[in-house]
This record gives C-alpha cells, structure tokens and sequence, in this order.
C-alpha cells in the first residue's frame, strides 16, 4: 500500500482535525511540554498527515525522527473524537516502509524477528501451574520481579503455568514495521496456540492490549485476577496493612487503552495505602515517557519527560509513585533518581506487585 | 530536510532566507527553523476555508524572552520581513495565517509565570501561557482569573490581548480589557515598550496605549509580557437555564435581573437551534435528546458565584423574577443544564468524545460574530436566518454572549455549518459574514464582537469605521513603520471586498 493510501484511509479525520484546531490534545502532550513547536503536538502533526496525504510534503529522515518522537501514549486522542494514534502510527509506518526508520528501530524490529524477544532473557520460568501466563519480554528479562509476581499469585492461590512464547510484536508495529510485525505476529500465536486455551492472563500492559486488540485473544491482566481474589475473605485476611501514602501511575495501555483504573486503586484500598491522586490521572494520565519505542531513539528527551511525571507526584507530596507496568516503574525510578541531583529530593517507585508482597509477607 | 512541493510556500528570497536564518539559529539555535514539516504545523488556524488550503511561513522561530523578541524583529526590519505572532492557533478569523510568508513566531515558548502578588492581586506573566494553565497556577493559591474563552485550553494571554476574544463570566468581570493593568509589547520598530499603569487598574495620564493593544491582532507588534489583575475565587457556583419564548424578551429578563440588585456571573442565550450544539455530551450520556419544549425559542443560561447562601438567595429570586415577570421556565432537566455548562465552562467531555472534532466530521463550524444593540436581538435575529439561506449555508444558531460588566449586552455568534470541500461555498461563508457584517452596522451594532478583523473585515472595516480608518492606519504607522507587524490583517482582506456582492 502506497503512503497516499495509508494516510486516505483516515481522510475524513485528518481533515477534521485540521478544519478543528481546537488544541485540546495539546499542552499536556509529554512531548510538547518538552518540544515547544507544535509539530511535536498531535495538532501539528495532523497537518504534516495532510501533508503527506497531499504530496505536499515528502518522507525525509527528519520527518521520521520528528514521528518518532511521539510515545503513542494516546493522551491526545482521549481529548479527542479522532484516531490520531492510527494516523501517526500510519506515518510511522509510511517512513519505514521508505526506508527512514531509524536504525535502532529497526534493529529491535529485526532482533523480535529472529529471536522471538526485545530483551535478552535471563529466564526461561517454565512452570506447570494451572493458571496460564504470557510474561511478556520485559518480566522475562527480570527474574527478581518475575519471581515476586510469582510469589504473591501462589499465595493467593493463583498457579501459573508457563510455557514458551514469542514477542507480541507491539513495538514493532508501533515503531511502523508492518510487515514484520505481521510475521511476529505469526510466530507469536503458534508458541500461544501450543500452550492454552481459554483466558491468558497476561502481566505487561502493553502485551495486553496488544493481544487483545491485534490478535484478538481472550486476555486479562493478571492485577485483574488478583482484584477478584482479594473479595474473597479468606484471601483478605492473609493482607497486613501497610502505613504508606502513595500516588497511583495509571500506565498508558493499560488504563486509557483497556480502562483499568479501579482495580489497582482498590487494592491498594485493600492494602490499607492512602492514595494522592496527580493531577493527570485515570484517562488523562500522562506518560512516563517510555512509551512509542521513545527510549531507544532519544533517550534525553525520554529521562525529560519521566522527570515530569515524577514532579507530577511530587507536588502532591506523594511518599512513593507505584505502578503496575514493568517500563513504567522502571522510567520513572531512573528519572526519580536523576532528580535527585536537581531538587534533593528522590521519590520511590515501586510495583503493586512489591506492596502485595509486602502486605502478605507482613 | 524534509522535501515539500508547493511553490507558493517560500515567500523570501533564497539569499535573503539563508541570511535571516543564520542571524536567527545564532541566538535562537534549534529555536529557529525553515523545516517544511514546522511550517506546514502552522499553517491553519480555526478559520473557515478550504479544507486543504494552508499558508506557510517562511521561518517559524520560538522566542523565550522578551530581548529574544526584540532581536527577531531587529533581524526582519532591514529586509522587511512579515513577523506573524502565533497564539493558541483558535482564532476563527484568520488572524495568525502567515499568508504574506515570514517569520511565524510560536509565542508559547514564553510562558512562564514572571509574579504572582498576591497582596495587590495581579499576575504578572509572559503572555504564552495558557489561560488554562495559568488557572491551575492561580487555583492553588484560591485566586483566579475571570477571563476565560472557550478555548481556554489551548489559548493564551497574548492571544486573548490581540485578538480580544470572548470570556463566558463577561456578565460580571468583563473581557481581558477588564483584567488587563500592563504590558510589554515588541513594535515594529523593534523596540518593547512598556504600556499602561502598572498595577493599577486605572489611569488618567496619557493616552490609554495599553486599550490599542487589545484587539491588535500583532498588527502593532508582539505582546510578551502582561499584568493581570486577578480575583479570589468564589466559594460556589450553580448553573441554571430557563427556557423564553422570544430573544428579546430573554434580554429583558437579564436587564430586569440585574437591575434588581442580583449578582448574575454569567448569562447566555441560545436558540434553540443552538442548543443542539451544547448538548453533545448530554446526548453522548444518555443517548437521547433533552427535553425541549416545542414553544421554547431561546435558553438562557445563568451562573451565579459566591458564598453559598448568596448563590441560593440569586437563584431563588432571580427564578422568581424570570418566572412570574417573563414568564420563563426553569430548565428541570439538570443533566442538561450541567452538560452546557461542561462544554462551555468546565471542558469536560467524554475521553474519547470531545464535542470539537466530533461535531465538524462534514462541515466546519464558522461565525459571523456580530455586535447588536440589546433591544435588536429578534430583528438581528431574522436577518440571520434570511442572510444564511441567501448564501447557502446551513443554519447552526445564535449564540448571545454578556461580555460587558453587570449590563445585558449582545456580543453575538450567529453561526453556520460551513461546506469547505471546495472554494464556491467557503467564498459563500465570507459572503454571508459580509452581508451580517453590513446588517450590523446598519442596525447600529458592530461587525465583530470577538473574532477580530484577521484576514476578512481588514478594509471593509471602513464601513463601519468611516474616517477614523485613517487614524487607525496612522497609528499602525506610529507602530510599525514598515508594515512588518502581521501584514494582510486588519487593514486588507482576503475574503471580502468592498463593492457589489459576488
């Protein structure tokens, strides 16, 4: 398919954004706050769409690098009626499909290809459980947090089961590599079809929404399962409270994309946490700044971005940020600490699946 | 760099342009580019036209600082370089359209918070802050700033001073004019000078320079600083609606309100035509239309702020008046009531449904934004409904806003649903606002009331303005000398001339 007709496809909404102008996507876009010309904001960047749809304006390295920049955190669109995280994504993949990627972006791309994942694994956690699990690269790679997830799951009562699997592929679609994407999609599903049937819960946000919506898999997030057993008595009365005054991190994928913001909250309800919220929060939360495939291009501007998210919950005196999301609690744990050399002052970040452990173990 | 093929996107000469921008990145480094991808983010604002015009500056440049400002424009003056300030981008006039080419200058790198007094209650800010985000600021300290547009989101300070916008709580505060005690503007001579008194809300020395910038639309220069006189917040607010049979007696209900000593905040009129506009969210909700009663022509809608046994008493008498005196209804529907007041005030919509985008999928929301003598509603009214038709476009409603302190007044959005797939019909919108622009003058009103002159009333402005035209062009001269200062605005049109209709 030509770029001309990757970008028609969404006509009628990029020339409503451009008749609109209503800006509303704009001044809390992470990106923006940080890069003040509006091309960087989903309203400037519906007009460079036209562009290209036009002809007016041709693929070019710095166009790319200017798509890149953007964390596909969907902020604009919940301020919206349109599919902007369509039409960028579409841009995105028009430059890779030229040949304007960048070469990160495509390493990543061409490393899921051939080995199945984006981190090097340092697990291989098979388990015979009864309850069936889709790690995700991320927990993969992280066997101190994979086995406190693990821990706290058995204890309440939740047996995973794991097998083999392949890369869901989100960043490589994101990153605009449709064609590869098709094929790690392929791979992906052959290595879930031997393993289950039936729902697969799932730890990475982005690899639950990406199965969801792209592959069409029954999937729920494992926080989920959690939330449910926790109504059951028995399964409460193993919590201890804990004293902690926190603020909630509403990942991206998770939250604005699948809707999930009470349960986390619930359960840190349950875990006896007091919770501040930031004023960006629930739909209109903000990114920690690694999302779109952002770290691995500009990771300056990535580290900018975390940073204010992590002064987001510092001006409501939070004690700690937590989260359910394995990149964000690590973005925002790294920016946390580079603050520290700014305003003396370093803000925790940990994972509900820490405070469960904790509250269990107390 | 990013290739582009329209020709008509390059304004400068290909020497001169290379000269410009060195001159520029040397102090403004990244700050300053001649990308096509930057320029073509600028190239529209809310305007009806044709849905794939644009109008490319040559140059966009981000100033931080007033002293930045000060060099750009000492930059462009030699070569005569058109310097076009870019605001919010919400205008619906065509005010920030760099149709000469030149240098787009991205006012919102200046937006920081330079004072906050809370003992004289002003603020002191440069003028690419938000109205929104200024807001926030003042919230946390319980103060607030009464200006505030529909677009406030995304519109700034600068841009609510030169293009002189509306403000939903004009009934009691005013417009930015209101609020306004100071400002620092960068002219055409290159040159910030600093106007008005200070933070006094009031001076009887000299001539009011600080009134000349509010409606300039950067024809005189760019504003990058501005003192704010600001108010604590009102510990309460309602909303209420009441449904009239006639525009004009809607007026005199208002009049009789205030006239009765009340403290109305806020008031609007809308037809019933209009209504259906406001009540996007409501009908997101519940899937349904609210309840209108078939002989209702016009809401009006009320705020009332303050302690909370204040508002109550308003309300109560304020119903009571309107009621017995008028014979209006109160609206009983409050999801209604409180869904108008979300898409006009507090800008909460749906995620994922914003009112905006989600109402101009065919056709663009345009406006002919009239002034009218209070007592000339129902007659402006009528000319509306006949001067759409004649031109073809199809009829959105009438929206009466109070933009002037405790009196009813008629700053007006008669609005229509512009067909911008090709040139006949957007020419036929400019049309339509030509023809309710001369039916205002003719009944003793204005052409604009808040969208500003931009790039369709300059020159056939004269009809209203008569000889004092000329003195404005001589003051523009006093300003800006060479004509840098946002040219092709204010004083010349692209859309409507003067002469015979087309």
């Amino acid at each position: 398919m030509s770029r001309k007709e990757m970008l028609s496809a969404y006509r009628d909404d990029i020339y409503t954004c451009n008749r609109t102008r209503c800006g509303f996507c704009r001044e809390e876009c992470p990106v923006y706050r940080i890069n003040r010309y509006e091309t960087f904001s989903c309203r400037g960047k519906m007009l460079v769409a036209r562009g290209l749809m036009e002809g007016a304006l041709e693929p070019s390295k710095e166009l790319a690098e200017m798509l890149e920049r953007c964390l596909l955190c969907g902020y604009c669109q919940s301020r919206c009626a349109l599919k902007n995280m369509d039409i960028i994504t579409a841009m995105r993949q028009s430059m890779a499909a030229e040949g304007f990627a960048s070469k990160a972006h495509r390493e990543n791309a061409e490393k899921i290809l051939s080995e199945g994942r984006l981190f090097d694994s340092k697990v291989l956690a098979k388990r015979e459980g009864e309850t069936p699990i889709y790690l995700g690269c991320l927990y993969r790679s992280r066997p101190k947090e994979l086995s406190i997830v693990f821990s706290v799951l058995e204890r309440l009562g939740i047996h995973p089961k794991i097998g083999e699997e392949q890369c869901c592929g989100y960043v490589v679609e994101a990153t605009g590599f449709l064609e590869d994407f098709e094929k790690v999609k392929k791979h992906c599903m052959e290595a879930m079809n031997q393993g289950h049937d039936g729902v697969l819960l799932t730890l990475c946000p982005t690899c639950t929404m990406t199965l969801k919506e792209k592959y069409g898999v029954p999937v729920q997030h494992a926080m989920m399962a959690v939330h449910e057993k926790l109504k059951e008595p028995e399964m409460a009365r193993k919590l201890k409270p804990l004293n902690l005054q926190v603020t909630y991190h509403d990942p991206c994928h998770l939250g604005r994309m699948l809707g999930m913001f009470e349960e986390p909250r619930e359960i840190l309800g349950r875990l006896g946490v007091r919770i501040t919220e930031m004023e960006h929060h629930r739909y209109f939360s903000t990114c920690c700044g690694g999302g779109g495939g952002l770290r691995a291009v500009d990771d300056r501007l990535s580290i900018e971005i975390s940073k204010n998210r992590v002064r987001d919950a510092l001006k409501v005196d939070a004690e700690m940020i937590v989260t359910v999301c394995p990149t964000c609690e690590s973005t925002l744990l790294r920016a946390s600490g580079r603050l520290v050399n700014e305003i003396d002052r370093f803000i925790d970040v940990r994972s509900l699946w820490d405070l469960l452990d904790q509250s269990l173990s107390g | 760099m990013t290739a582009i093929k329209f020709s008509e996107g390059r304004f400068l000469d290909k020497k001169i342009m290379e000269k410009v921008l060195t001159e520029l990145t040397g102090f403004l480094d990244s700050r300053a580019t001649e990308s096509p991808m930057h320029r073509m983010a600028y190239s529209r604002d809310w305007s009806p036209r044709q849905k794939d015009a644009s109008d490319l500056p040559d140059i966009v440049v981000i100033p931080k600082t007033t002293d930045e400002m000060v060099c750009i424009v000492q930059i462009a003056l030699p070569y005569e370089i058109p310097i076009v300030p870019y605001g919010g981008g919400t205008g619906m006039g065509g005010g920030v359209l760099a149709w000469k080419g030149g240098i787009m200058v991205e006012t919102k790198g200046m937006n920081q918070v330079l004072e906050i007094d809370e003992k004289n209650l002003t603020a002191t800010v440069q003028t690419g802050i938000t109205i929104w985000e200024l807001n926030e600021i003042l919230a946390k300290r319980g103060l607030w700033l009464p200006h505030q547009p529909e677009s406030k989101r995304s519109c700034t300070i600068g841009a609510s001073i030169a293009c002189d916008n509306d403000s939903t709580f004009g009934l009691r505060y005013g417009k930015i004019k209101d609020c306004l005690t100071n400002a620092v503007i960068v002219t055409g001579r290159a040159e910030a000078v600093r106007v008005g008194q200070r933070k006094c809300s009031f001076s009887s020395t000299g001539y009011k320079l600080l009134d000349l910038l509010v409606g300039s639309e950067g024809t005189l220069g760019v504003i990058t600083e501005a003192t704010l006189r600001i108010l604590p917040m009102p510990k309460g607010r309602e909303v209420r609606g009441y449904f009239f049979r006639s525009l004009n007696e809607a007026a005199k209900g208002l009049e009789r309100l205030l006239s009765a000593g009340l403290g109305i905040e806020s008031a609007h009129l809308n037809c019933r035509h209009r209504l259906h506009f406001y009540t996007h969210t409501f009908r997101q909700k519940f899937g349904r239309e609210p309840d209108v009663p078939d002989w209702a022509e016009v809401i009006l809608f009320l705020s009332y702020a303050g302690d909370k046994e204040v508002v109550a008493f308003n309300i109560d008498r304020a119903t009571q008046i309107l009621v017995e005196e008028f014979h209006a209804h109160l609206v009983q529907e409050r999801e209604m009531v409180e869904g108008w007041w979300d898409s006009k005030h507090r800008l909460e919509f749906i995620p994922f449904k914003q009112k905006w985008p989600d109402s101009q999928r065919q056709k663009k929301f345009g406006s002919a934004d009239v002034g009218l003598p209070i007592g000339r509603l129902d007659e402006g009214y009528r000319h509306y409904l006949e001067i759409a038709k004649k031109w073809d476009q199809e009829i959105l409603g009438m929206t009466v806003y109070n933009e002037s302190p405790n009196k009813a007044t008629a700053s007006i959005s008669f609005a229509v649903f512009v067909d911008d797939s090709h040139e006949t019909s957007v020419k036929g919108f400019y049309q339509y606002v030509r023809e309710m622009s001369e039916m205002a003058v003719r009944l003793e009103g204005t052409m604009s009331s808040y969208i500003g002159d931009g790039d369709r009333l300059g020159g056939f402005n004269q009809l209203e303005h008569g000889l004092s035209f000329e003195y404005m062009r001589r003051i523009k001269e006093v300003f800006d000398p060479k004509n840098i200062m946002n040219p092709g605005k204010k004083f010349e049109s692209r859309w409507i001339q003067e002469g015979p209709h087309e």
